[in-house]
């Protein structure tokens, strides 16, 4: 009985609404104070995120192929700038082997020991969430293909954000861009440790507290420092846009831009710790 | 318009009701619907389809969908955005409580009066989730998402329309005209 009936012999809708609304708030309550739901949360998304990835599948192929009827000239202007960007990146690779190289003999030299090493795991984003608390992704790789919580998420650019949730063949990105998420960075100019925070809007970030006679100008580039363990050091985080001094508190404020391109790429590169390999 | 209108439903609505078959099967499309790969720039824009068909059948098919339903459509919504549980399964129950309690009136309007009137609970919902984000602390909620509540008003035009005439709903009733 969904309407008030005359005769009352079914619960009546006050009385449902009430109950229902109680047993609402104590999920709620049992869900954010305990965590006692997480694994009714991961059983459903693993059921869920297949029925999205395939519902994505269409569109995906819509987009292949009008990409397949793109210009001629286009694909042919696009290749040349591959291939010279390629050339670029082999001649700072052979830099990068030799720096390498002489970095580990420096270490030994010194006794320090190697330091952690990643992989980067390629991944497909299936869907936004539509979230009005976090800005959070779907991507298509989860433990099976060794996803832990917590791995950084980076785009070709710059880092993205991290791991939040694992599911057997799928996980959820938080991006730096959310409020709540952070990371430790320097500046590449002159070592200036910072954290940068997101700020809840999709293309600013900022540095909160920063000392009022910190060294931090338009232009500078921050990069992860490495200090929290989470994010490898050396990946470029964000450019700093602006410096806004203090007004009424002790503190200035930096605005930045962040260095990935959030919302232009289908796919992320998850990056991975490197399996120590057993010594014989 | 004609001023003719007869006292009890008429014509098919009388015989034949919405079949179950009908409002679940439409309710499961507009939750596959809510899981489309729908492009960032605009999510905040995007109404929940789930809620706006829940609240058609609750007019329409009392015999069918109610508030029991609507707590666990609402709890399979959160479940589908992996966010605090139960969430949208309160925000939904108010819903589909105020829908119940205007169902009788609501049946009397047109398609647009009809999302006129459900505005402001498409709206209050909305708010609602906002509202309950807030209280448990989660960050950065982000208002714009009020927008939908909007666009699931107007979407409610097409999908009512279409609605009517797959079950042959009207509300135009006949009265005989021999009082004049």
């Amino acid at each position: 009985m969904a309407h008030a009936p005359m005769f009352a012999r079914a619960i009546g809708p006050t009385v449902r609404l009430a109950m229902y609304g109680l047993a609402c708030l104590a999920l709620m309550v049992v869900d954010s104070r305990y965590g006692a739901l997480n694994a009714v949360r991961s059983s459903v998304a693993a059921l869920v995120h297949p029925v999205q990835a395939a519902l994505a599948r269409p569109f995906d192929l819509l987009g292949d192929a009008a990409e397949f009827f793109s210009q001629h000239a286009e694909l042919v202007r696009e290749k040349r700038r591959m291939a010279a960007e390629g050339e670029r990146l082999a001649a700072l690779l052979q830099d990068r082997q030799e720096l390498e190289a002489e970095n580990t003999r420096l270490r030994a030299l010194l006794d320090l020991p190697p330091t952690a090493g990643t992989v980067a795991v390629a991944a497909r984003i299936t869907r936004i969430l539509p979230d009005p608390f976090a800005r959070r992704l779907v991507i298509d790789r989860g433990s099976a293909d060794g996803i832990e919580p917590g791995r950084p998420v980076v785009d070709a650019a710059g880092l993205l954000g991290q791991v939040t949730a694992v599911y057997p063949d799928s996980s959820v990105v938080t991006l730096l861009t959310s409020s709540e998420q952070a990371a430790p960075v320097l500046n590449l100019r002159n070592g200036l440790r910072l954290i940068v925070s997101g700020t809840g809007a999709d293309s600013l970030l900022e540095v909160r507290y920063l000392d009022m006679h910190a060294d931090l100008k338009a232009d500078d580039v921050l990069v992860t420092s490495g200090l929290d363990g989470v994010y490898p050091p050396g990946l470029q985080v964000a450019r700093v846009l602006s410096v806004e001094p203090p007004r009424q508190t002790p503190f200035a404020r930096a605005i930045c831009q962040p260095a990935a391109e959030i919302g232009q790429h289908r796919h992320v590169l998850v990056l991975k710790a490197k399996k120590e390999e057993p010594t014989p | 318009m004609t001023a003719n209108r007869p006292l009890v439903p008429q014509g098919p609505q009388l015989v034949a009701p919405p079949s179950r078959r009908l409002v679940y099967g439409s309710l499961a499309l507009a939750w596959l619907a809510t899981l489309l790969p729908w492009p960032g720039g605009m999510l905040w824009l995007v109404p929940d389809f789930t809620l706006v068909i829940l609240c058609y059948w609750l007019i329409h098919a009392p015999h069918a969908a109610g508030q029991g339903l609507a707590l666990v459509l609402g709890l399979l919504a959160d479940a589908a955005l992996g966010g605090l549980i139960g969430q949208q399964g309160l925000a939904y129950s108010v819903t589909a409580f105020l829908v119940v309690q205007l169902r009788r009136r609501l049946e009397n309007f047109e398609v647009s009066g009809r999302a006129l009137q459900l505005l402001p609970i498409f709206l209050g919902q909305q708010a609602l989730v906002l509202l309950i984000g807030l209280a448990f602390d989660l960050p950065d909620a982000d208002w714009r998402h009020l927008a939908a509540g909007l666009v699931a008003a107007l979407c409610w035009l097409p999908l009512a329309h279409l609605f009517d005439r797959l079950t042959g709903w009207s509300n135009e009733m006949f009265i005989e005209p021999a009082a004049r």
